[in-house]
């Protein structure tokens, strides 16, 4: 149920966003960044609901929150002529490559354990 | 194992979640393929070495750039009205001066004139030969009576005009141009005018010749052509 309504959202968002009118480049760097934050809050979220700690709260806030921080991030970098969405990409991505680290190892492990549990078995 | 109610609960989130991810997954996706188009239709090659900030510049600068050229044309535009309604006076004014230089010119005689006037022709006799004299007394006559155009044998009086006797009966006029009986002298003016003047008795020109015995000829033409002076104008002295 929920891995269909993903994949019918992707596929709605990628027909309506290949025909969607473009924006100016000027803007495409902040498009970026949210992006980015939007993935970053996507892997917690995977990774929370794998530790069955999942809160659809805290994911949809997290996902819009987080990508209109962002936004807002880079446009006071902008204004300050500080680079502000690099520590914000370094932090995303950094957040991005823990997480997955961990559906990886929480897949491993579950892995490792159901041989285990075969070995024992016979 | 959950009891019933909260089974219900469970299931109403469920739907909730769903619904939830999947437009989660929606906004992400689209957004996300905005962004490709709008990378893939950017021509990188050419902003990549600007920043942001250089460009907004510059944008800033064009536009700055455009209004003060709209400015500009809007100024010319302003000069050219102006310039269009000077022109139709001026239009005016040449027109004026155009009607005035036609006018001298054909005043001059150095243009082609036409008009109604009447022909005099003169023809030496055995009795008496044509003089320079007479043709001068002529044409002062043909002034008096208002003559526009004169000219005798194709060739145009004009105020430079001399008649010289060289020897008895050889005349020239115009600086060398020969002329001989008989003489046709062209005049354009005032028909009856003219006619009636040469006329009177015992001092108009051809009652008084014609008296004596010369043989003078009047006749009046429609649509008279007298050429214009071919001779140089120039003045040398007049400072």
């Amino acid at each position: 149920m929920v891995l269909f309504s993903i994949i019918l959202g992707c596929i709605i968002g990628a027909i309506l966003g290949s025909k969607a009118p473009i924006i100016p480049y000027t803007y495409s760097g902040y498009l970026a960044i949210s992006i980015v934050a939007a993935l970053d809050t996507v892997f917690g979220g995977i990774r929370s609901t794998l530790e069955g700690k999942f809160d659809l709260k805290v994911f949809v806030s997290g996902f819009f929150g987080n990508a209109i921080l962002s936004i807002l991030l880079t446009y006071l970098g902008e204004k300050l002529n500080v680079d502000i969405y690099l520590a914000a990409i370094v932090v995303f991505v950094g957040r991005m490559f823990t997480n997955l680290s961990i559906i990886r190892m929480h897949y491993l492990n579950k892995f490792t354990k159901k041989k285990e549990v075969a070995k024992n078995s016979k | 194992m959950p009891k019933k109610g909260m089974m219900v609960v469970v299931q109403k989130g469920k739907i909730t979640m769903t619904i939830t991810i999947g437009l989660v997954c929606f906004v992400l996706v689209y957004i996300m393929f905005i962004q490709f188009r709008v990378i893939e239709k950017t021509d990188i090659a050419e902003i990549e070495d600007l920043r942001e900030a250089e460009l907004t510049e510059k944008l800033a600068d064009w536009k700055t750039k455009c209004e003060e050229l709209e400015k500009q044309i809007k100024e010319k535009e302003e000069k050219i009205d102006e310039y269009k309604k000077s022109a139709e006076t001026n239009e005016e004014a040449s027109e004026l001066l155009e009607k005035e230089l036609k006018q001298s010119r054909m005043l001059l005689g150095v243009t082609k004139v036409t008009g109604d006037g009447i022909i005099i022709t003169l023809e030496d006799n055995e009795e008496h030969e044509i003089t320079a004299t007479l043709l001068i007394e002529l044409i002062n006559e043909l002034k008096l009576a208002g003559a526009d155009a004169i000219s005798i044998n194709g060739e145009r009086v004009v105020n430079v005009t001399d008649i010289v006797e060289i020897t008895s009966g050889d005349i020239i006029m115009n600086s060398g141009k020969n002329i001989n009986s008989p003489f046709e002298i062209k005049v354009i003016g005032d028909q009856t005018y003219l006619d009636s003047a040469l006329n009177v008795k015992n001092s108009g020109f051809a009652d008084k010749y014609s008296k004596i015995g010369y043989k003078i000829k009047i006749e009046k033409v429609k649509d008279l052509e007298i050429p214009k002076y071919n001779g140089k104008m120039e003045l040398k002295y007049i400072k």
